[in-house]
């Protein structure tokens, strides 16, 4: 047989185009059709001929289809895609869609491109008047039609979105097989796709209202919608009904919608919420006092805490058995609960249990920088006091400082300050007792208690660290103190703590009151008052943001100009579009400290959008501006842009990164470092690494401190050049010719490191991938450090407890164990550092323990003293028992957990592990968390991280709580003011008395 | 046989006796129908199904093609010519190893040949002429052709004119006929180009007229720029000096001097 004949030409068939008889042309056509993915390029001298064939009125439509679509596919592989599409359009049903060719694919796509660029024009500009194409809009619609029918309903979700065509996205999610799924996609498409706030929240109004038709709606997501539409009547509405109901699940499912909603930091949308839930009908006996402004009520809730232990069982028993008047009395109960978890409370005391019961920061560190450290050289002496107070951020461990108080007293003027505000980090979130911890630094009413202006200062910005984001309680201490006095010092911290505790209130009697101070037109406290405006006015966009700009122009202070700057940045955050004027305004300034403001404030509204009309403009500014402050700041703005997406950003700072100019240098680490911070990112280490050895000091300051967030809680299993990082800052640390500049960069670089007691992470981004307004606005202002160290603590607030905390209906933790599917060495608490370092120096640990020893001495000697005292003042012994009680139980704890990995060395390592609730799970971890099958208790919602709501299926067996150790700190400070800053820190001596054993264990 | 291919053939037949009694008009309309006749047949170019007939079919339609490519030439329609040898043209190569080889495949190559040669379309006469084997070069009818082209090419007009005596193929005449036109057009392009003016004899001879009526008309219909005065004719009006385009030096420089400075700007 002869093999099958090819055709080599299509010369015939382009001849027979040009005969007279239609039926040889529609031949023709066909044959064309049909051979044209080989001989376009025959057939595209002949494409006038074909057009007139597609024009000409006599031809039957079927052919002039035809010859639209010959055209089509010719233009198409011309790339003329325009004309290509065009002619497709012309083709009408003879283009199918459903086809599986490259041809077909390009082509849907570019419909799809242009019917989307049209649809957003119109939308964009409400314009009635541009009308799509009808086929156009035919063939989007027949390919979404398609796509719903086959299945593909992500497809059709994305396309539905990108052409705003929310009927189709509707038909999408409800004809969907897996609503929930797609619904949850949609939500996360949405957020990371959508660049137009407006048409976001377009989406996810519909969104919303398709979860509601839903039989079970999902609650959880709804609110997370409605968060970000910003209603909070639709919240508290939904929470109203959950709690109403008889059933205990709903009760629970109110509960973590409660705490995922906190976790997003948004405070004026929290306290909204509160003020919109229903009180209950009856009034109950007790008073609902939600806010934590009234100090005994939050005493009673301190003290009541550890009495509801032993108690709740009985408590939720009763509440069951007796039905009298059950329903009210249930949703006030309920509603309790849920008014202290929106407030934020009950997290932060939770998270500050955590942390306490949890501190594995290494002291000896911090010995070592303290040895190496020259007594004279300020700079590395308070930066060793930063380093201290990230380390043990929220821990409220401040042994450091307390064994040290004849060095830390070195600290004069400014590092005063700084030295009292990091108290403020230390206890953060420690709510209760806060004021009492900072009182002995607090200005005395006008009495003049003898502290100096600037540790006075630093207290009022350490209570606005402590209370920051949730400072209901404290607002007006800090107000009163800001109104009595004339010292600018004092104003300094005062506006500073202001702005933390009233973090995006918008409160306008508040902001009058720091204008009166930014109208003093002092530098230093302006420069307070500026940024303290911002923050208080974050992300609201109001006009107030030209008030703050005037004032800029008028005053000829620097810092003044530098602080209202970053402030007005700060009013922008999150507007994306809307702020495009005043950025404008900003970026075309003379003042490059403005222009400065303005890159800041292009960080800030496109934060975490990766929108790249912002990247673009950044870039533009990165090159080409003439001041190297705004070069610097351009490049750094880079890392707010990018955070959502950290992958993207060392790509696009890389060449930034090689820049002769030390300053663009310096900027791209600190991208790297914001952008990737806790990702512990392969490529981000391999770019900031060469940075680490710079020429240049600052650079390797930035170098340093990026790398450090970018490998905060990674393991050195995970990646070695942790452990590398780790000698390479020792080295720094310990070289006694190395810059001051770096030496500060490698002690802030260790406190970062090993922060909040190696148990916290930078996070930008909550679980549900909506921005932590928190944590943004305190990267922003810490990157502000390199003019004014004391913002270094504003790293504080980007912190966030990597912990997994379930609790039961009665928000307390009970014990149980989940699975951890990893080996352990991979996300273990990195070794106290005495092992690698006896051998080097052996000179440190005698000369650390001598004075340590000392220390000890002393402490022991205070806190017997105390302890008496404390007897003395409070009556009950049971306090003081119950702390011993829980200091023995924690060294317990510890025996075992020093013995554990001893006994694990010599066996080949699991390949999974046991954790026990509240555990520390890090990022990287969260993929391995399993819940165990037969567990006594099941989560609400599936979640590795943050506060988890358990279900409990076995109600009537007793529980056996978690212990933590805040009661003990609770209850001993609970005696009184005055004594419980001291009370508390002989609890820290007492538990520092078993840990010396440690490093023998490991050395034997 | 196939009932098809029979209604076919007769048709072919009754095209055929049209053709020779060279009856155009109702040859034409017999064409055309015998056109739509094969579109029906699958085994035909471009699909080249295997049907049981193929053989039977390409042949035929082979046929059919050739005496429309001849009919072309007898009603001197160089469109259709072209046309119809472009349709014909997948039977000599596509189809060359399922059928023998057809007596008229050269002659009519060689008319297509020719006919690219009186269109002047020199550079896809090439194309045709590397397309062929070296055996069909050999023909006599390419090799007239092909001889024509060089004359053509040298200038040797005259030679070009009298290879009309010698022509392979009667239907070969009507495009000599034509090849006499265009080298009248040759050169006529040419003296406009070498000369400001001719005498009317001179350019009589030149363009081989026989009369100077012929000139003149000639000069009319196809040249109406030349002027004829003083007994001579000009070509002057045709020569315009086309403007010389300048160099954009400003903007050059301009463009250059920019990127100096963006480079010098870049990180």
């Amino acid at each position: 047989m002869v093999a099958t004949t090819l055709v080599s030409s299509a010369g015939g068939m382009l001849a027979m185009l040009n005969e007279s008889h239609l039926a040889l042309k529609l031949h023709a056509l066909y044959n064309l059709n049909n051979h044209v993915d080989n001989f376009w390029p025959e057939i595209s001298p002949s494409v006038p001929l074909i057009e007139s064939l597609y024009e000409d009125e006599e031809f039957d439509p079927h052919q002039r289809q035809l010859a639209a679509l010959l055209l089509s596919k010719v233009f198409y592989y011309l790339g003329e895609l325009n004309d290509s599409l065009s002619y497709a359009l012309g083709a009408g049903p003879l283009f199918d869609v459903s086809e599986d060719s490259d041809y077909v694919h390009t082509l849907l796509a570019k419909a799809i491109d242009e019917y989307a660029s049209f649809k957003s024009k119109s939308g964009e500009s409400n314009d009635e008047s541009i009308k799509v194409d009808p086929r156009l809009e035919a063939i989007v619609e027949r390919l979404l039609d398609k796509c719903i029918a086959d299945g593909k309903y992500q497809q059709a979700m994305g396309t539905a979105i990108e052409c705003r065509r929310l009927d189709k996205l509707e038909e999408a999610i409800t004809k969907s097989d897996n609503v929930q799924g797609t619904l949850s996609y949609c939500i996360h498409v949405s957020h990371s796709f959508v660049n137009l706030r407006e048409y976001r929240q377009e989406v996810l109004r519909l969104l919303v209202k398709v979860f509601q038709k839903l039989p079970s709606p999902d609650y959880l997501s709804i609110c997370q919608c409605l968060m970000f539409l910003d209603e909070p009547e639709g919240v508290a509405s939904i929470l109203e009904t959950l709690l109403r109901s008889e059933n205990k699940d709903d009760a629970l499912l109110a509960l973590q919608i409660a705490f995922d909603l906190v976790e997003n930091e948004h405070q004026a949308f929290l306290l909204n919420v509160i003020d919109r839930l229903a009180l209950p009908k009856s009034q109950l006996s007790e008073p609902v006092e939600p806010t934590p402004s009234d100090a005994d009520s939050t005493q009673n809730a301190g003290v009541n805490g550890p009495d509801d232990v032993p108690m709740t069982e009985g408590e939720s028993a009763s509440a069951v058995n007796v039905p009298e008047d059950p329903s009210e009395k249930l949703y006030a109960e309920r509603l309790n609960k849920i008014k202290g978890i929106l407030s934020g409370e009950t997290s932060i005391q939770l998270t500050l249990q955590f942390l306490y019961s949890h501190n594995k920061s290494d002291l000896l560190i911090l010995k070592t920088i303290k040895q190496s450290v020259e007594m004279r050289n300020s700079v590395c002496h308070s930066a060793t006091i930063y380093s201290n107070a990230i380390m043990h951020a929220g821990t409220t461990v401040d042994t450091f400082l307390r064994e040290n108080l004849d060095w830390l007293s070195r600290a004069t003027n400014w590092a005063k300050f700084s030295a009292t505000a990091g108290l403020g980090v230390i206890h953060r979130g420690h709510l209760q007792q806060g004021r009492s911890l900072m009182a002995p630094y607090l200005p005395q009413g006008g009495t003049g208690g003898g502290g100096s202006p600037y540790s006075e200062g630093g207290a009022l910005y350490a209570l606005g660290l402590i209370h920051a984001n949730h400072g209901e309680g404290i607002k007006q201490f800090l107000r009163d103190s800001l109104r009595s006095t004339t010292v600018e010092v004092i104003q300094h911290g005062a506006c500073l703590g202001l702005g933390l505790a009233s973090l995006g209130t918008a409160d306008e009697d508040i902001y009058e009151e720091i204008k009166n101070v930014l109208y003093t037109d002092s530098a230093v406290a302006g420069e307070a008052a500026g940024i303290s405006m911002g923050l208080l006015m974050v992300g609201t966009g109001s006009d107030k943001a030209n008030e703050m700009l005037t004032y800029a122009h008028e005053t000829q202070h620097e810092k003044i100009i530098r602080g209202l700057a970053l402030g007005i940045a700060l009013t922008v955050y999150g507007r994306e579009e809307e702020a495009d004027t005043l950025i404008e305004q900003m970026t075309r300034d003379q003042d490059p400290i403005l222009r400065y403001g303005g890159m800041y404030a292009l960080a800030l509204a496109y934060r975490g959008t990766a929108n790249n009309k912002a990247i673009r403009q950044l870039l533009h500014f990165a090159v080409s501006d003439v001041s190297d402050d705004v070069r610097r700041t351009a490049v750094l703005a880079l890392g707010f842009v990018l955070y959502s997406d950290p992958e993207q950003t060392p790509r696009i700072v890389s060449l930034l990164s090689e820049s002769y100019n030390p300053h663009v240098r310096y900027g791209a680490a600190l991208a790297v470092g914001i952008s990737c911070a806790g990702t512990g990112l392969s490529e981000a280490i391999s770019l900031l690494e060469p940075l680490t050895s710079d020429v240049v000091d600052f650079v390797r300051q930035g170098a340093l401190i990026a790398m450090a967030m970018v490998m905060v809680q990674i393991s050195e299993a995970s990646d070695s050049r942790v452990g590398t990082f780790r000698r390479q800052l020792e080295k720094i640390i310990l070289d006694k010719h190395e810059d001051t500049m770096s030496k500060m960069g490698a002690i802030l670089a260790s406190g970062i490191l090993d922060a909040g007691g190696r148990n916290v992470t930078i996070r930008l981004l909550s679980k549900t991938k909506h921005d932590k307004i928190t944590a943004v606005v305190g990267l922003a202002v810490f990157s502000q450090f390199w003019y004014w160290y004391p913002l270094i603590y504003f790293i504080s607030l980007a912190f966030s407890p990597t912990a997994l905390i379930g609790l039961n209906y009665d928000l307390k933790s009970p014990k149980f164990e989940f699975l951890s599917h990893a080996k352990p060495s991979l996300f273990e608490y990195p070794k106290p550092t005495t092992v690698p370092t006896t051998a080097s120096t052996v000179k440190l640990p005698t000369a650390v323990l001598s004075t340590s020893a000392k220390a000890k001495a002393r402490a022991s000697k205070k806190a017997e003293e105390q302890k008496a005292n404390a007897e003395v003042a409070s009556g009950p012994d049971s306090t003081s028992a119950a702390g011993k009680g829980k200091s023995s139980g924690e060294k317990d704890g510890e025996a075992m957990q020093v013995d554990s990995p001893a006994e694990k060395k010599s066996e080949p390592e699991p390949s999974f592990e046991f954790l026990t609730n509240p555990a520390r799970v890090v990022p990287a971890q969260e993929k391995f968390i399993k819940f165990l099958q037969d567990s006594r208790y099941v989560p609400v919602k599936l979640a590795p991280l943050g506060f988890v709501l358990l279900k409990d299926l076995r109600p009537t067996e007793p529980e056996v709580l978690a212990i933590t150790d805040t009661p003990a700190s609770t209850t001993s400070t609970a005696g009184g003011s005055g004594p419980g800053l001291q009370s508390s820190s002989s609890a820290m001596a007492v538990d520092e008395e078993p840990q010396p054993p440690q490093p023998f264990e490991y050395t034997s | 046989m196939d009932p098809k291919l029979t209604e076919v053939s007769q048709l072919f037949d009754r095209f055929k006796a049209a053709l020779l009694r060279n009856d155009f008009d109702s040859a034409s309309n017999l064409l055309s129908q015998l056109k739509v006749l094969l579109t029906g047949f699958r085994s035909l170019p471009p699909l080249f199904a295997d049907t049981p007939n193929a053989v039977q079919e390409l042949t035929i339609a082979r046929d059919i093609y050739e005496h429309a490519v001849v009919l072309s030439v007898k009603i001197e329609d160089q469109d259709a010519f072209e046309r119809d040898f472009f349709q014909l043209k997948p039977y000599y190569t596509d189809a060359r190893n399922r059928l023998p080889q057809s007596p008229q495949e050269y002659p009519i190559l060689g008319l297509n040949l020719l006919r690219l040669l009186v269109q002047n379309r020199i550079a896809e006469f090439h194309t045709e002429l590397e397309l062929l084997s070296s055996a069909a070069l050999e023909n006599p009818c390419i090799k007239h052709a092909v001889e024509l082209e060089q004359s053509f090419m040298e200038g040797a007009y005259n030679r070009v004119l009298s290879a009309r005596q010698t022509v392979p193929h009667e239907t070969y005449v009507y495009f000599m006929d034509l090849l006499a036109k265009t080298i009248r057009d040759e050169i006529a392009g040419c003296s406009e180009k070498a000369y400001d003016y001719l005498s009317i004899n001179d350019a009589k001879q030149m363009l081989l007229f026989s009369s100077d009526q012929e000139l003149l008309e000639y000069i009319k219909e196809e040249h109406s720029e030349w002027e004829v005065k003083n007994g001579a004719v000009y070509f002057q009006k045709a020569k315009e000096s086309a403007p010389c385009k300048e160099i954009p030096s400003l903007q050059l420089i301009n463009q250059t001097l920019s990127y100096a400075r963006e480079l010098e700007r870049i990180v």
